[in-house]
């Protein structure tokens, strides 16, 4: 308000120092046309009328007034007239520049309405980019409580929404709002209950103004369509009605996005669930049966009298390696299971990596068979590191190497360790991995065209690799040889026994 | 060499093929085995045998594709070995020629039992071509369309006749719905099994001894039915 005082307090000396200059020129110059001097100050009040508010512009009407009667109209020097014509070319003055000034005036304030609308226009469209950039975050309602009072230049904005039969404010701004939730109720029963258009405010029933510590809050009602879905509260600047209603319109759109995309997040978690429980299921399904069936009828046949010894022994030998199978599968799930529900828990202690792989290699021993297992170890040093974990992943890796490559193939096993880090890499010289296959190999699951076709298995393998590794911050890759065959490398920082360490760099 | 049946046995499981073929040499049958379903179409083309043992889930071709092939050189009986939870594959397989099934995990004596019946059926076909099947106290007369059980007459409607004669026809086999549906009512009511439920239960009223534990008329549950000629 004060700049609006010292503004005006201005164009007031403006205008009469205008006037002055005006008056002393045209004495100076000695004219005596009324016509001249009425026509020179009606636009010095035009001017004062385009600049200035209505009033100063009827001050500047009267004085310019004032000024021609006394310095020009005959008799000079008093505010009495001789001329009765004078009469007439003074009130003609007077009307002609009191009617410019309200037109002046009127003109200014449509274009400061206009203003505004465009200003409040740039505003909502700021907002309503702001909603479609919301993510579906919890902090989302707070974010864009924030930014309605950012784009509005509010002081304090809250949105507040019904949730199982309280209140929830998601406030922005200084001080926070201490609306009472029973305020906010009755607003937005009221905004049930009544849907009118209110032609004289040009906005929809709702609106409410209430004082919270002496602050004066506007509540607004936020409608998907008429639905009310909850309540906009804001004070600070004096916003008018219909803006507000349209800032309401553009948030509670920007609520319903935000609820659709919250369910279609928790729709999507379920359904890849349940995909997971169907595959789960029939992978288990198959792969219990066959060794079920196998075991079911070797013990059958170990009761047949007319068996002969060895044909004995390859029968306990079948029930032997399919109770094997069926372990491993139970331990795959085993691991899954606590993969999935973090239960992993590392272990440090020093060990050689050549323990690392000698326990693997015993792991998979009935699949490895009599495979040469080429190895290297660069250095043996002992390093610090969860023995358990990794070798159980490098099992697995063995395992799949042994598994789909031609039998007698061999199998090249490489453990380095530099840069506190344990690399061991397993190489197998078979047909490699089809490369569209590459990025998906670790997946849960997850099985080879060609795995498929000639290799039982469940697809869980891999994915239990990297769990295991993720647990110790290790890491799991593949690729394959420019000269055949596949290589799977694990990476596991370790710390170097310091001894050691001194020892392999001297 | 000797005159014990030869079967095929036709698994890519190696614990499979080691459990069930000496199993099956123990009871007396000589057993062949291939690993995939190509092994198996080559070895039955070079020398049939007289009953095949098919896994439905091979690495290289379906099962019931190989079942069909099988089936377009040949009559022998085929029972098909399935993994899978699901009845479509077992129906499939079944609607594709194959006479029998067996759900993994299965018991030896449960594999011994279809096989013998597979191949009895084979032996016994001949009684199909006198026009008379005799089972236990039951007796069909195909040409005069006549059924007899214990001397005395049973009086069926023509619909009750088709559907026992088809099923005494292939005794011992399972005939799926949809194979039965489309014999007796044609290719339009295979969808449409509560016809068939009917069906089976008037037939089994008249022709079973006691119709709540039926001995001819076999459910196969989710399958088909099965008429059998031997009490099991």
């Amino acid at each position: 308000m004060s700049w609006w005082r010292r503004s005006e307090a201005a164009r007031v000396a403006t205008a009469a120092v205008a006037l002055a200059a005006v008056t002393f020129a045209l004495m100076r110059l000695d004219v005596a046309n009324t016509a001249t001097v009425s026509t020179t100050y009606l636009m010095v009040v035009l001017l004062v009328a385009t600049t200035s508010r209505l009033r100063v512009a009827v001050g500047t009407s009267v004085a310019a007034m004032l000024c021609l009667n006394f310095f020009f109209l005959p008799p000079v020097g008093t505010f009495t007239i001789a001329d009765p014509q004078n009469w007439v070319v003074l009130f003609a003055f007077l009307a002609v520049s009191l009617v410019a000034s309200n037109l002046s005036a009127v003109a200014r304030a449509r274009h400061d309405e206009a203003e505004g609308r465009r200003d409040e226009l740039a505003r909502l469209f700021d907002l309503s980019r702001d909603v479609l950039m919301m993510t579906d975050s919890e902090e989302a309602l707070s974010t864009l409580a924030r930014s309605i009072s950012r784009r509005f230049d509010l002081e304090c904005v809250a949105i507040a929404m019904p949730h199982q039969g309280e209140w929830r404010l998601h406030a922005a701004g200084t001080p926070a709002l201490a609306i009472d939730h029973r305020e906010i109720a009755s607003a937005f029963a009221a905004a049930q209950a009544t849907l009118e258009f209110d032609a004289y405010a040009r906005t929809y029933a709702g609106h409410r103004t209430i004082t919270v510590d002496g602050r004066t809050v506007r509540l607004v009602p936020l409608r998907v369509g008429t639905k009310p879905i909850g309540v906009l509260a804001a004070s600070g600047r004096p916003v008018e009605p219909g803006t507000l209603d349209a800032l309401a319109g553009v948030v509670a759109i920007g609520l319903e996005r935000a609820q659709l995309l919250e369910e279609r997040k928790a729709s999507e978690l379920t359904r890849q669930s349940e995909q997971l429980k169907t595959t789960l299921l029939a992978s288990l399904s198959h792969d219990l049966r066959t060794p079920l069936t196998a075991i079911r009828v070797a013990s059958s046949n170990l009761s047949q009298p007319e068996l002969t010894r060895e044909e004995r022994l390859e029968q306990s030998e079948v029930i032997r390696s399919e109770v094997e199978r069926l372990s491993r599968l139970f331990q795959n799930v085993l691991e899954m299971a606590r993969i999935d529900a973090g239960a992993i828990t590392t272990k440090s202690r020093w060990t050689h990596p050549s323990e690392i792989v000698a326990a693997a290699r015993d792991h998979v021993e009935q699949t490895l068979q009599r495979r040469d297992v080429n190895l290297s170890f660069d250095p043996d040093v002992p390093v610090r590191i969860d023995p358990r974990l990794t070798a159980a992943a490098l099992a697995h890796l063995l395992e799949n190497a042994a598994q789909y490559t031609p039998f007698g193939s061999p199998i090249d096993v490489a453990a380095r360790v530099a840069d506190d880090t344990l690399t061991i890499r397993v190489r197998d010289h078979g047909p490699g991995i089809a490369p569209a296959e590459l990025p998906r190999l670790f997946e849960r699951f997850f099985r080879g065209a060609a795995a498929k076709t000639h290799v039982s298995g469940t697809g869980m393998g891999l994915w239990i690799v990297r769990g295991l590794l993720a647990a110790e911050q290790g890491r799991v890759w593949a690729e394959n040889c420019l000269d055949g065959g596949a290589e799977f490398t694990i990476a596991v920082p370790v710390a170097v026994h310091p001894r050691e360490a001194v020892g392999a760099t001297s | 060499m000797t005159n014990r049946p030869r079967i095929l046995l036709v698994d890519d499981e190696p614990a499979l093929q080691r459990a069930v073929g000496p199993l099956l040499r123990s009871r007396g049958y000589d057993v062949e085995i291939a690993g995939t379903g190509r092994e198996a179409l080559d070895l039955f083309a070079a020398r049939p045998s007289e009953l095949i043992v098919l896994d439905l889930g091979l690495p290289d071709l379906e099962g019931t594709e190989v079942c069909r092939r099988i089936r377009a050189q040949s009559a022998v009986p085929i029972v098909v070995l399935s993994a899978r939870g699901a009845e479509a594959d077992k129906v499939n397989a079944l609607d594709l020629g194959a006479d029998d099934y067996v759900t993994k995990p299965f018991g030896p004596e449960e594999l011994l039992a279809r096989i013998r019946v597979a191949l009895r059926r084979v032996t016994s076909d001949e009684a199909v071509e006198t026009g008379i099947l005799r089972a236990g106290e039951l007796i069909i007369d195909y040409d005069r369309r006549r059924v007899v059980r214990d001397g005395a007459e049973i009086r069926l409607t023509p619909k009750e006749f088709d559907l026992l004669s088809l099923l005494a026809r292939n005794h011992d086999r399972v005939l799926t719905h949809r194979a039965i549906l489309k014999e007796i009512w044609g290719p339009n009511a295979v969808e449409q099994p509560e016809h068939l439920w009917t069906l089976v239960a008037q037939l089994r009223k008249k022709i079973e001894p006691d119709p709540t534990h039926p001995k001819y008329l076999l459910s196969e549950p989710w399958v088909g039915y099965r008429f059998a000629t031997e009490g099991t």
